[in-house]
């Protein structure tokens, strides 16, 4: 059978929980798909305090703002639908989306559809990358952080981003030594005060540093790393063995666009913002009618960007269908007003110029 | 440098530093935040409006020590754990620092700990005067009291003699060191992957595109990568980036493989059954 709704949700993160609450408050009946077994995407993992103003809620945990936006989902009559586990794994050109929902395959028409895939991971290429013991971030931060598992006995961090800033930081807590997170640039990408937290839990961040190879014969059982100049050239005599059991990946995030190729959005490359984004114009909608994106499938960002671009995605969605609360124009302009002030500062620059690229017209 | 090492300079920290009054009154303070990020919260949470109202969210907070009360507030919301409190105000040549401290076992008050600084190092000991764990969505706050000419390095503290999980296999490791000189040495190419479904080296890669297969799509039929559980998310960015580098393209202009549904490999009965509700 056919499932006819009025919108479509892909993806139970930050940004398409806010636009669930926001397109059903409005009075739009709403279908949340989400891969995993319950509901909040990377929110589940992040045991850190949020960045961000109030509205964001900054100051709570990741963990706790998903529990407290999923329970929202319940106040509005049955309006929204939640389907967990459950991929979306086509979207054709009919605007039919098709669903393994826990094995069984359901084909879903909605008259909008918002897409909040979220990112997947970069990998690295260096010799040995595939011994066990190397892990993405996230599947580190999955293990730990929702399986109680800590992955190895001590850590080589690569990237020092807020990610891998973040995840190292979260090991320690795990009991996991630490043993340096190594940064090609010669900067850390991560907030400065995330760096000055784990430097005084005593973790050297090297920057200006590669990882030229793993070495183990079962499993990581060292790395090699070395400094590097301005045109990644290793600098001589600067190679050093260090022994982990565990070699972490955070070198950045891509957006997970294949939905949106599959249902022909223009796409354009941004290195800015993680790779292939999706144009839209200031509604958040693409090039496709009635397809919104919302979260980091636009462009890598923070979360507290994600959740205002879901709220920012579902009300635009809802009030194309009809749907427009009074306040719609106030809450439209809140939206603008906080993304504008979250991407204002010296640390958005890159995510300032990217977006500028990114508008449809 | 601060974005270089994680370490605030010392011009940055003594800017922070209030007058030798000030000091001599009461607990302060010490809003350790020197970038420009988007967040608020120490401002909106402190009751006496100390840490100034911000205009534009990436403002480097502002403190009136006048109003600051050294309440410490501020430092069990700051998402950054970048406050500390300061009380330099006995007289018997000793201060305390109060610290946001997300570790877990929480030492206990009369406890002896180890100070530590910015870089991570011990130097001396500290004394447990006060834990102050609320809510769980708080930071704990844990105060402890070091001898007065350190107060303002002490940043940090590790319980002493802690067994942490690294420490009980550490001698292990040692026991079989890794004979890096003995370990086979074979060319790079085949030793990195670069499609983990279909277990393809970087030599394979660069090989078909020395072939002639310059796209990720060609690549992708002549040797499947790309089309295992991970559907090339893995693996497409870095062909992509290799078949640039080879053929003095930018990245911007190699074509990502076809996206077809489904997104990721499933049985063909799945899409026999279906749902018949």
């Amino acid at each position: 059978m056919m499932y006819n709704i009025d919108l479509v949700i892909v993806g139970g993160g930050p940004a398409g929980l806010m636009a669930a609450n926001t397109a059903a408050e409005a009075g739009a009946k709403v279908l949340l798909l989400e891969r995993d077994g319950h509901l909040g995407g990377q929110l589940v993992k992040q045991t850190h305090k949020f960045f961000g103003s109030e509205k964001q809620h900054a100051s709570m945990r990741g963990i706790d703002i998903s529990t407290m936006l999923g329970e929202r989902l319940d106040a509005f009559d049955g309006r929204v639908t939640v389907w967990t586990n459950a991929t979306a794994i086509g979207f054709y050109e009919d605007g039919v989306i098709t669903v393994d929902h826990d094995g069984v395959y359901k084909k879903v028409k909605p008259e909008r559809v918002v897409v909040a895939t979220g990112a997947s991971e970069k990998f690295l290429s260096f010799p040995n990358n595939d011994l066990p013991g190397i892990y993405g971030a996230g599947a580190v931060q999955t293990m730990m952080n929702v399986y109680g598992i800590r992955p190895g006995h001590r850590v080589l961090m690569i990237g020092a981003g807020n990610i891998g800033l973040i995840v190292s930081y979260q090991l320690m807590q795990a009991g996991v030594s630490v043993a340096a997170i190594v940064e090609g640039l010669p900067h850390i990408g991560g907030y400065a005060v995330h760096a000055c937290k784990v430097r005084r839990a005593g973790v050297p961040i090297l920057t200006s540093h590669t990882i030229l190879r793993a070495d183990g014969t079962e499993s990581v059982e060292s790395a090699t790393i070395a400094r590097i100049d301005r045109s990644w050239n290793v600098i001589p005599g600067t190679k050093k063995t260090i022994d982990c059991d565990v070699i972490c990946i955070s070198v950045g995030l891509t957006p997970l666009a294949e939905l949106l190729w599959q249902a022909g959005c223009e796409m354009r490359y941004i290195p800015s913002l993680g790779g292939s984004v999706p144009l839209r114009n200031d509604c958040l909608e693409t090039t496709v009618k009635g397809v919104y994106v919302a979260g980091d499938v636009t462009g890598i960002e923070e979360a507290s960007a994600a959740m205002v671009e879901g709220h920012l995605a579902g009300l635009e969605a809802a009030a194309s269908l009809g749907f427009k609360s009074d306040n719609y124009d106030a809450e439209r302009k809140d939206c603008m007003d906080q993304l504008a002030a979250l991407r204002s500062g010296p640390t958005a620059e890159k995510i300032r110029s990217g977006l500028a690229c990114a508008e449809s017209r | 440098m601060l974005i270089n090492t994680g370490v605030p300079t010392r011009e940055q920290l003594d800017r922070l530093l209030p007058s030798p009054e000030r000091r001599a009154r009461g607990p302060y303070a010490m809003v350790e935040c020197f970038q420009e990020i988007p967040c608020n919260p120490c401002s909106t949470a402190c009751p006496f409006d100390a840490i100034l109202p911000m205009k534009d969210i990436n403002e480097i907070p502002a403190i009136d020590l006048d109003r600051c009360t050294g309440c410490g507030i501020c430092a069990g919301v700051c998402p950054g754990l970048a406050i500390f409190i300061i009380d330099e105000s006995k007289k018997d040549g000793t201060a305390t620092v109060t610290i946001p401290y997300e570790f877990r076992p929480l030492p206990e008050k009369g406890e002896t700990v180890n100070a530590v600084n910015r870089e991570g190092d011990v130097i001396g000991d500290a004394t447990v005067t006060r834990v102050l764990a609320s809510k769980r969505t708080k930071t704990p706050l844990i105060t402890v009291e070091v001898p007065a000419e350190l107060v303002h390095d002490v940043r940090f503290i590790s319980l002493i003699d802690e067994q942490s999980f690294s420490d009980d296999t550490s001698s292990e490791s040692q026991k079989s060191p890794v004979s890096h000189e003995t370990a086979p040495k074979t060319d790079d190419e085949d030793e990195i992957i670069i499609c983990r479904c279909e277990g393809l080296t970087l030599r394979v890669i660069r090989d078909l595109i020395r072939e002639g297969y310059t796209t990720v799509d060609e690549i992708k039929r002549i040797s499947r990568a790309g089309m295992g559980p991970c559907q090339a998310r893995t693996c497409g960015p870095l062909i992509a980036a290799e078949i640039a580098r080879m053929t003095g393209q930018q990245v911007a202009e190699i074509q990502p493989s076809a996206h077809r549904a489904p997104v990721k490999p499933l049985p063909i009965e799945f899409f026999l059954g279906g749902d018949s509700e």
